[in-house]
């Protein structure tokens, strides 16, 4: 218990460093607080009203501490984050149905990418230097590099323009409004950030399984006549999911940045891509709440990553409640 | 990422082996033809008659070969894109900017994240402890989302304070980049400074009398630089990639692969090669650094050999 209070409060100082940062790089360079007005509000003149109820609303006139206070208040308690200006509407109704594609995107690729990689990993490391073991090895180095673009774009050659199974400008669609539309249109983004994911996943326990296999236990269960499938699905895979459970975690950020990356490749609305536009259009109002919400999501999982693996295994809930 | 033991090949017959069985064996062979043929072609690209001006337009017996007309063939070796420019000529000019932007920021991340990170292995406490917290903070936010958030602002603030002016579009993304590899650079090098320097060599050295800078720069980091190194190799790979990403998002140079696919991505039915060749050039790009990485890393055995 007293281990997670220390991770919750290291993770809490993490966010609000990081959040004042990006508070900071987004408001930095500007001379008065008249100038910070305009900026922030897209770049167009304000009338002397509007700028004074802008510096007012905003406190722009104080430090950036107080900004800062300012802003988190309005995180937590009104969930007002300003006002984004390409759509003169508040961020946080931009932000609410986006973040579901994002959060959907991300879930689908971890969870399917595990699909995936365990049974891979575990062929691997059962039948070690095999020539399945050699091939899925090229194919998961292939995997972990590919860039997101790369994939992408091949993806989408093959499976919209030569075969056309899926359409080629995507729709956010979600599961509760009609599935199998939703199936059409996350296949593509899915699988891209799927692929490397899995890739990276198999890696890893394939050289944890290698390890396992090789310790004491797994022997003995071997010598007592424990059947082999049982040896290696059971007692020797079971001790090396930590190492995706700890890959889940991070990942998270190589996974998130190939997300803006898919979502505007796939014109999926989420996250990602509404961050790019709002750069594109200066919005900086939504940017800097967009990454703070980025940074959340990548946070809290990492606590949530951190949880599971204690409630998997639990000499490490000891360990640590020990030490 | 892990890395597989393998079984390294007996040296003491090298002698006996022709030269075509010492060649280096599959994945660092195709790595090495092709950054060889690539820089080759990068570097002698205005004097090569087979590589036109990457602006110039496309005529084939005189006629204008616009709007996608001609496909990958003898004449235009990629196809031509479309404003009839010849993609293969884009592909390598392009490589220039890819390339220089990888090394220059793979450079810049080195210097920054290796001094983090030996400062924070070697002295501890309360060093260690702000740049961990910095680490992290920075870990904290995807790669690629800083990258954007960061090129964004730079414009912003480049037109405020004056003494930046001197920064162009290409410094403003090896800069960007090489914050992106800072913090992984760090990790790594903390982790081995702090077994590095309970070593006997360091406390015999020590015993010796010798002073922090001496053991740093003559025993620390003469063992840092297989690391180092190896890590480069990735790390390049992976912030070319970065590079091409923030080019498709429109965030980077015009010059760039990345813009090239997306410039021409919505032709895809109509015209495959001008975005094909493109994206293949930066997968083969980022495999070869991927690969001679990896090799290196299971060389000198080091395991958190990812960026």
């Amino acid at each position: 218990m007293r281990y997670f209070l220390q991770r919750f409060a290291q993770l809490l100082i993490v966010f609000g460093l990081v959040s004042f940062g990006v508070l900071l790089v987004m408001r930095i360079g500007s001379n008065s607080p008249e100038e910070l007005a305009i900026k922030l509000y897209g770049g167009r003149p304000l009338s002397p009203d509007e700028l004074t109820e802008a510096i007012s609303r905003y406190h722009l006139d104080t430090n950036y501490f107080v900004q800062y206070f300012y802003w988190l208040k309005g995180l937590v308690i009104d969930f007002d984050l300003g006002q984004s200006v390409a759509n003169s509407r508040a961020v946080a109704d931009l932000l609410k149905p986006r973040v579901w594609t994002t959060v959907l995107l991300g879930l689908y690729a971890n969870v399917f990418g595990m699909l995936i990689a365990i049974p891979v990993a575990v062929r691997q490391a059962y039948k070690r230097d095999g020539r399945f073991d050699k091939a899925a090895g090229l194919m998961t180095f292939v995997g972990v590099g590919v860039p997101a673009i790369v994939l992408g774009v091949l993806l989408q050659l093959l499976f919209t323009v030569k075969l056309g199974w899926f359409p080629l400008i995507g729709d956010k669609i979600y599961p509760w409004d009609d599935l199998g539309q939703h199936v059409r249109n996350f296949f593509l983004p899915t699988l891209t950030l799927t692929i490397p994911v899995a890739a990276i996943f198999a890696r890893l326990l394939r050289a944890e399984m290698v390890l396992t296999l090789q310790s004491d236990f797994i022997t003995l269960a071997s010598a007592k006549g424990v059947s082999p499938a049982r040896v290696l699905w059971r007692h020797a895979l079971r001790n090396s999911l930590f190492s995706i459970v700890t890959a889940v975690g991070t990942n998270l950020g190589a996974l998130l940045g190939s997300a803006v990356v898919v979502e505007t490749l796939f014109d999926l609305d989420g996250l990602g891509s509404q961050l790019v536009v709002s750069v594109l259009s200066s919005d900086l109002f939504t940017v800097q709440s967009f990454v703070a919400i980025i940074v959340l999501l990548v946070v809290s999982v990492n606590l949530l990553v951190d949880l599971a693996y204690a409630l998997i295994d639990p000499r490490i809930r000891q360990m640590r409640s020990l030490g | 990422m892990t890395t597989s033991v393998v079984s390294s090949q007996p040296a003491d017959r090298a002698h006996e082996r022709s030269w075509w069985q010492r060649l280096p064996k599959g994945g660092v062979l195709f790595s090495i033809l092709w950054l060889g043929i690539l820089v080759f072609l990068v570097v002698f690209a205005d004097y090569l008659s087979f590589i036109r001006d990457p602006d110039a337009k496309v005529r084939v017996a005189g006629r204008l070969q616009s709007n996608y007309k001609l496909g990958p063939g003898y004449s235009a070796w990629f196809g031509v894109d479309g404003n009839s420019q010849d993609v293969f000529a884009r592909c390598i000019y392009y490589a220039r900017n890819s390339l220089q932007i990888g090394l220059a920021s793979t450079v810049l991340g080195l210097l920054i994240g290796g001094t983090l990170g030996v400062l924070a292995g070697y002295f501890r406490g309360w060093i260690d402890r702000i740049i961990s917290i910095l680490i992290d903070c920075l870990l904290a936010i995807p790669a690629l989302v800083l990258a954007v958030m960061l090129i964004f602002r730079l414009d912003d603030i480049k037109a405020t304070w004056t003494f930046l002016g001197w920064m162009t579009r290409k410094w403003q993304i090896i800069m960007t980049l090489s914050i992106l590899a800072v913090a992984p650079l760090a990790r790594i090098v903390r982790a081995q400074t702090l077994s590095l320097r309970e070593r006997e060599f360091v406390t015999a050295a020590r015993s010796l009398g010798a002073k922090n800078g001496r053991i740093i720069t003559k025993e620390i980091v003469p063992n840092l630089v297989p690391t180092m190194v190896t890590v480069a190799f990735t790390g390049l790979g992976i912030l070319i990639a970065a590079e091409g990403a923030l080019a498709f998002l429109g965030l980077g140079l015009t010059e760039s692969w990345g813009f090239q696919i997306e410039s021409n991505r919505r032709r895809l039915e109509k015209a495959w090669w001008a975005t094909v060749f493109p994206c293949l050039m930066l997968l083969g790009t980022v495999m070869a650094f991927n690969l001679l990485g990896d090799r290196l890393a299971k060389r000198f055995d080091i395991r958190e050999a990812a960026v």
